[in-house]
């Protein structure tokens, strides 16, 4: 069946369902959907074939986001499907500022009686307006054209062209950004709950190494895009960065069953929660305390991500967990910050002083 | 494109999918009873006249009529102009779950953009926003599948102001601490734009000190105060122009160095830089250089790992810098 009848199929039947505001039976609607009526004339049984296009078709619709209703036992002669249209078009979108309210036009059928209305306030406006450009952002075609479309649904009645400021904040992709295919690719495995073989470059061991992973979360953190999977072979859950999988392709094809679940305790913002480098790692922490020793504005910013120590306005302390890569991040103050505790710490940071300095001897 | 082979059915879906989400869009605006012309409409639609008359053809050239369609809906189409009257899709469909969660991480970023105090709004924007989606069972499935996150450092009331300001196009007074300055400097500035590159915020502006663009680190900023004053962003400024290679530097009367970075980091700067190893594993990396106490950092922040070649005084100036570390390493805090 060509795409051309599928979609005209589609419109039929979102048109009677449309129509009928208490729900219709599948009878009625073989009647009224000419693809389903095809050829029957008044007494004939309804096709089993047509019945699987009808399923299908319920299915294709619900995926798009179509609030389709099913009234009474799936399959029975007297279930009835349903669209409410205060369900499926959008409510009238209001813009409330202090100099009064500005309501779109209410369309003058009876169709749309049932839609409310929903206020807006500028501030929010100029938050999605942000939100939007920010989203358009981020490096990822799927998610643009999920922005564009919601954004032109929006602009049906609230006046978002003309909100200023928007566009003020750009982010800058890193030069090794992630591929657009990848990322739609793990963007569908993860709505569906689908495994996913993928082909990882190991930046620590400079090898490709093949996975199965199930996708729990993808994150976009500082530039650059995340997949938070648990790793099926090490039963870990692990980062891979996107722009680093080679491929990626799910392990099998059928969209309808789902491979896993992800646990209830997993919290994928805390999970993607920005760390800096010698916070990362398993272990526990330990507690580090530097004393800042000048006052320039790299010191003084880095001063910002540790917490006072009592009074001591040049102390400031921090959790670590990789002790090379925090003596590393002192080094780079040139004298302005250095750890005074614990001798872990301190020793490191002495260690690749010397080993640094050996450098311009 | 990697993955399965697509079967034929989901195909055919995908494609009816944009054709339906198209029509959905197009059918609010265009049933108004007036010819609109097929290029702009198409336009409008992100696609092609050609395209669209399919989508429109599809819907009026049919063997069969469903009941009520005539009265329905009709659309009149010439080779230039379409003109479409119905009963049906007069308003847009409400959003999407994915529409909702796309403009939700934009709002994570947003929010986080902002000072505490002026987040809340973000809150009852998405709040709003719940209220104009379709539900459905399968919505649950979707929430908390991405997330976006990025730095704040204590920057986001800086950011605030600086945003203001560009937005009115009003001129800033700073109080700014360069990395290198034990003392801040203040600075009238016009903010020509804000960026996010490389993990921090800046903002870009026009320093009258200094005569020419600036960087402003944003976690450097001490304090930031509009003026009355006003001023016009140039027509021809470019951000692409003015952060090449998505770096935040300014390369005016830049000078080079070379740095050499040992095998066990090569592969991170590489990367990084969209630059090709040497055959032992290590890189060689020419920087522009305009500062040197960034240059001290930059280097630093690898120890031993990254070594300076080239010019010959920055190597004398981090062999005295390195050796005055050591010297003062062991004095212990009072």
């Amino acid at each position: 069946m060509p795409p051309v009848e599928k979609f005209q199929r589609w419109v039929d039947l979102l048109v009677a369902l449309l129509r009928h505001k208490a729900g219709c039976t599948f009878e009625d609607l073989a009647r009224e959907v000419p693809a389903y009526g095809n050829g029957r004339t008044a007494g004939d049984a309804i096709p089993d074939s047509v019945k699987r296009t009808f399923e299908r078709d319920k299915a294709d619709l619900k995926s798009l986001g179509v609030p389709l209703e099913t009234l009474g036992a799936e399959g029975a002669e007297d279930t009835r499907y349903r669209v409410r249209s205060a369900d499926f078009y959008l409510p009238y979108l209001a813009l409330a500022t202090p100099r009064g309210r500005q309501e779109p036009a209410h369309v003058g059928n009876w169709h749309y009686n049932s839609l409310r209305t929903l206020d807006f306030v500028p501030d929010e406006l100029l938050a999605i307006a942000e939100a939007a450009s920010r989203a358009r952002q981020l490096g990822d075609p799927a998610l643009e054209a999920e922005v564009e479309s919601a954004m032109r649904k929006l602009a049906f009645d609230l006046p978002l062209d003309s909100v200023a400021g928007a566009d003020e904040a750009h982010l800058v992709p890193p030069r090794a950004a992630a591929d657009p295919a990848i990322l739609e690719q793990l963007g569908e495995a993860l709505q569906h709950a689908k495994l996913v073989r993928i082909v990882y470059h190991a930046i620590q061991t400079d090898t490709d190494s093949e996975r199965v992973v199930e996708p729990y979360g993808l994150f976009w953190a500082n530039g650059h895009w995340y997949l938070a999977a648990r790793d099926v072979e090490k039963a870990a859950v692990r980062n891979f960065r996107v722009s680093r999988i080679r491929v990626a392709e799910r392990v099998d094809n059928r969209l309808a069953t789902r491979d896993y679940a992800i646990p209830g305790d997993f919290d994928l913002r805390e999970h993607a929660r920005t760390k800096q480098p010698w916070e990362l790692g398993d272990g526990d922490a330990i507690q580090a305390v530097v004393e800042l020793r000048r006052d320039t504005g790299a010191v003084m910013a880095a001063g910002h991500l540790g917490v006072p120590v009592g009074d001591a306005v040049h102390l400031r302390m921090f959790d670590v967990r990789r002790v090379d890569a925090f003596a590393r991040w002192l080094l780079s103050f040139a004298g302005g910050a250095v750890p005074v505790s614990p001798p872990a710490v301190v020793d490191e940071y002495r260690r690749q002083l010397t080993a640094t300095a050996a450098r311009y001897a | 494109m990697t993955g399965p082979d697509i079967n034929p059915h989901r195909r055919r879906a995908e494609t009816a999918a944009i054709q339906l989400r198209r029509l959905l869009h197009l059918i609010p605006e265009l049933a108004d009873g007036e010819e609109h012309r097929v290029d702009e409409v198409a336009r409008l639609a992100g696609t092609s006249p050609r395209a669209l008359l399919a989508d429109l053809n599809a819907l009026v050239e049919r063997y069969d009529v469903p009941a009520g369609w005539v009265d329905a809906m009709t659309i009149f189409i010439d080779d230039a102009c379409v003109t479409v009257h119905s009963n049906h899709f007069l308003r847009p469909m409400r959003l999407t779950m994915s529409e909702l969660c796309a403009l939700e991480l934009g709002l994570m970023l947003a929010e986080r953009e902002r000072p505490a105090a002026d987040r809340p709004v973000v809150a009852s924007a998405l709040a709003r926003l719940r209220e104009a989606i379709t539900n459905l069972p399968a919505n649950d499935r979707m929430t908390n599948l991405r997330v976006a996150e990025i730095a704040d450092a204590g920057t986001s009331v800086v950011l605030g102001t600086v945003r203001s300001a560009l937005r009115d196009g009003r001129k800033l007074r700073l109080r700014y601490r360069a990395g290198a300055a034990e003392a801040a400097t203040e600075r009238i500035v016009c903010p020509y734009a804000t960026a996010f590159a490389s993990g921090s915020w800046y903002a870009i502006a026009n320093c009258e000190r200094s005569e020419g663009l600036r960087f402003f680190r944003l976690d450097r900023i001490e304090s930031a105060d509009p003026l009355d004053e006003r001023f016009e962003r140039p027509a021809a400024f470019s951000l692409e122009a003015v952060l090449p290679h998505g770096r935040a530097f300014s390369a005016q009367h830049a000078g080079t160095m070379t740095v050499w970075y040992s095998p066990r980091i090569a592969r991170w700067i590489a990367e990084r830089e969209g630059s090709t190893r040497s055959d032992d594993g290590s890189l060689t990396l020419e920087h522009p250089l305009a500062d040197e106490e960034w240059a001290v950092r930059h280097v630093l922040q690898y120890g031993p790992d990254a070594e300076v070649l080239h010019p010959p005084e920055l190597r004398a100036l981090l062999a005295r810098r390195l050796a005055e570390m050591a010297a003062d390493q062991g004095r212990t805090y009072p």
